[in-house]
């Protein structure tokens, strides 16, 4: 077996989905004959033909509402975004026809909207979104942000798999880097949605995060334990809607000091709803503020020197942990 | 609107004050800043400036009252005018302050709740015993959620602890450190108990009740000050002393330092010829120059900053969970006797001044620490004392570890001696012991032994010729 990358991994849980389930097909812009943006779908059209890989027009709206419609007859469509930023043109469909649906009706919506998020990758205001909080506030959507490939392709089965509409937000910054390549099991497996995973251990504090920060945040863990003998613990939550509040409380409990890192923007974001539930649940666990690092209240710039200064990144991690620790 | 004057916090961990005297009386202007009131705390005595300039219409807490940090202690009218102002006519002096207002009812006898029982303090302290500590726990701002559970769970006064966090704030760690700590201290407090019970022989009036919380009939063991000693009597031929404050304050010091390092002391002896010499030689015309005397005293701690900085250990501190902080800083705490007591007032970086800097320094705040104006600042940061016992004659002192120092060092008095020199010959020269009392946690005999060499090589490398500047 050879290394794959956050990318291949992608690749092959929809390949493998597609080959298992006839009803599994994927739609979007350019993902035929070009193979995808990103090239996560390359060879696709030539494996399974033009019916079950579809190049549509430029309408996001188009491309989910096909997908929502399609997935009320039966099927198990999984639509592209190109950049995730283009998921605001599909909002509608998603917020008043996917997640409400079943609510409605009775009808079961076994969708995927996925595509590339994030940023870094000095692609300005409209291709680095990291649009998660716009879901995560609406009941009747999952919400899965994979780190590894391991799980990138885990979660992605288990998204296709499930009866509910899933965004699945891939990282672009995580899809080819080296350091993410790993041999993944040959047989088939799933991550289930719903749980989060400690990726590294510790007493002192608790990091919650998840995606790219993960990796920031587990070098800052590693910066801690150096330099500053603290073992911070890294919580990836993988899955947002809904969150593992067992595996959040059972650290924070151990740990009592808790940093929330992601790449979001700061209000109304992830963190504020892990804050909340903290601060009801645990209050009297806690022994220091909840502390939030995520990106300022501003649109995503395209300087590179400003992308640098707006990202969450290892050094205001250890910012933030330091004082959280010191508290 | 009448502006509150409260009783200042005089150190982090100090949690009540009292009012020593006031300088002010009631009807009383007085500017911003103007000392109102002397304040006394177990750790320093401060003046209390007025916050805001006005009249003082209101006294709340007479003299020597003592009362939790933050408690209102006065009233100042910021736009009272002249005119419309009470009398000044028979205005009551400190010790006629009013206690009628409902304010003051709950002002708690301090005597009380810190302090041993010095004697059945009235029945009236009883009723207002609920209060006090919620006042305290209110006051104590900084202190993490978790560690105020653990506080309750574990029945403890959280002013009692002294927080480590950032701005000395009360965390997990500090409870559990003082929950470590105290189950070590606790067969201790539980045989004393014991022995007290058993020991009927005493005609111990009756024990006043115990404070009228209403949970009666609690069995869980309470913390220590629960269990109050008998009251002393005075038997035929003695006489009951009450300590001062600060009398109460280095009992506590000394047994706790006692209970804290296994002390070991060694002793050097030292030759101070050559520097006596200069001293009696220079020492007026210094005087005279400079304002302030010079004496053995900054010799020693210049020579104490030289064995520090080849001994670093030696100002260090050894910690609640078994690590050794070594100080960066040499700040050198100087005993000085007042008529009150002992204080250790510190001067800072010591290392940092020149021979006469020192005595510039020691002249200063032994002048503050009699004439107490001690500053908070004074009283704080000291990584390793130098005592001085030797002014009062004595030839060997084997002192007491001011915590949390790794060491003390004290000189004792130069005399003349007849000494064997060089080539067996024998001289007449001025000796000097010094003896260090060291925490055998930190370091072992040899490293105390070279700390102690290094300051003797220094003392003893001074020719006729000193340069003090």
């Amino acid at each position: 077996m050879s290394e794959v990358t956050y990318l291949e991994a992608i690749s092959q849980a929809i390949r493998e989905e597609m080959r298992r389930d006839e009803a599994v097909f994927l739609l979007g812009e350019d993902v035929g004959t070009y193979g995808g943006a990103f090239k996560v779908s390359a060879g696709f059209l030539e494996e399974f033909g033009p019916e079950r890989v579809i190049d549509t027009p430029m309408s996001e709206a188009a491309i989910i509402g096909s997908a929502v419609g399609a997935a009320l007859m039966g099927m198990r469509p999984i639509a592209e975004m190109q950049f995730i930023d283009f998921i605001a043109s599909g909002f509608d469909q998603i917020i008043n026809m996917a997640s409400k649906m079943y609510w409605r009706s009775g009808m079961p919506v076994p969708m995927v909207v996925r595509g590339p998020s994030g940023g870094g990758t000095k692609g300005g205001p409209f291709h680095s979104a990291s649009p998660e909080a716009w879901f995560f506030h609406t009941p009747g959507i999952k919400v899965v942000v994979p780190a590894t490939a391991y799980d990138a392709k885990g979660l992605l089965k288990a998204a296709i798999r499930d009866n509910n509409p899933v965004l699945y937000l891939e990282h672009k910054l995580l899809y080819r880097m080296p350091e993410l390549r790993e041999e993944l099991p040959a047989e088939d497996y799933v991550v289930p949605i719903g749980k989060a995973v400690v990726r590294r251990e510790g007493q002192d504090m608790t990091i919650l995060t998840y995606g790219a920060m993960v990796h920031q945040s587990l070098k800052a863990a590693q910066t801690l334990e150096e330099e500053d003998d603290l073992e911070v613990e890294v919580l990836d939550l993988r899955s947002l809607a809904p969150l593992d509040r067992e595996a959040i409380l059972e650290s924070v409990k151990r740990t009592n000091k808790v940093l929330i890192v992601h790449e979001d923007t700061l209000t109304g974001g992830i963190g504020a709803e892990l804050a909340a539930i903290l601060s009801e649940d645990l209050f009297e666990y806690l022994d220091g503020p909840i502390t939030r690092v995520a990106a300022p209240d501003a649109p995503f710039p395209y300087a590179p020197p400003l992308e640098a200064a707006y990202l969450p990144d290892e050094e205001k991690i250890l910012t933030a942990a330091r004082k959280l620790a010191a508290y | 609107m009448a502006t509150p004057v409260k009783m200042p916090r005089l150190g982090e961990s100090v949690a009540e004050g009292t009012v020593a005297n006031w300088l002010k009386k009631e009807g009383d202007w007085v500017e911003r800043d103007e000392s109102l009131a002397e304040i006394i705390t177990d750790k320093i005595n401060a003046e209390l400036p007025s916050p805001v300039a006005g009249r003082l219409t209101k006294i709340l807490v007479k003299a020597d009252e003592t009362v939790p940090v933050g408690v209102d202690i006065a009233l100042i009218e910021e736009n009272a005018d002249v005119t419309a102002s009470p009398p000044a006519e028979a205005a009551p002096g400190p010790d006629a302050a009013p206690v009628e207002t409902p304010n003051q009812a709950t002002i708690p006898v301090i005597e009380q709740r810190t302090v041993a029982p010095a004697g059945g303090n009235g029945a009236s302290a009883v009723p207002q015993q609920a209060r006090p500590e919620r006042i305290g726990e209110e006051e104590r701002q900084r202190i993490s959620p978790l560690a105020r559970r653990l506080a309750r769970e574990h029945d403890i006064d959280l002013n009692a602890i002294a927080g480590t966090g950032i701005g000395g704030r009360v965390r997990r760690d500090d409870i559990l450190a003082y929950i470590a700590a105290r189950s070590q201290r606790e067969p201790v407090t539980a045989a004393a108990a014991v022995t007290q019970a058993a020991a009927p022989a005493r005609p111990a009036p009756p024990t006043p009740p115990p404070p009228a919380v209403p949970s009666a009939p609690s069995m869980k063991p309470e913390p220590a000050p629960a269990a109050p000693p008998a009251p002393t009597v005075a038997g035929e031929d003695e006489e009951v002393v009450t300590p001062s404050r600060m009398r109460l304050a280095i009992a506590e010091h000394m047994v706790r330092s006692k209970r804290t390092s296994p002390h070991a002391t060694t002793v050097v002896e030292v030759d101070m010829t050559n520097i006596a010499k200069w001293l009696e030689k220079h020492k007026d015309e210094f005087k005279k120059r400079e304002g302030y005397g010079i004496s053995f005293v900054p010799f020693v701690m210049k020579a104490v900053c030289e064995g520090i900085r080849q001994v670093p250990l030696m100002n260090s501190s050894w910690t609640e969970d078994n690590k050794i902080i070594i100080k960066k800083r040499i700040n050198l705490g100087i005993a000085v006797a007042t008529d009150l007591g002992l204080v250790v007032p510190t001067i800072h970086d010591a290392d940092q001044y020149t021979i006469a800097g020192l005595a510039k320094q020691v002249a200063a705040v032994a002048q503050r620490a009699r004439a107490n104006k001690l500053t908070i600042q004074d009283m704080q940061g000291s990584t390793f004392v130098v005592n001085n016992p030797g002014t009062f004659g004595t030839i060997i002192s084997v002192p007491i570890i001011n915590q949390p120092h790794a060491g003390i060092l004290s000189m004792d008095a130069v005399v003349k001696r007849p000494v064997v020199i060089e080539d067996d010959a024998i001289a007449v020269r001025s000796m000097m012991y010094l003896c260090l009392s060291f925490d055998h946690r930190i370091l072992d005999g040899a490293g105390a032994a070279s700390f102690l060499q290094a300051v003797r090589t220094k003392l003893q490398s001074y020719g006729r010729e000193i340069d003090v500047y």
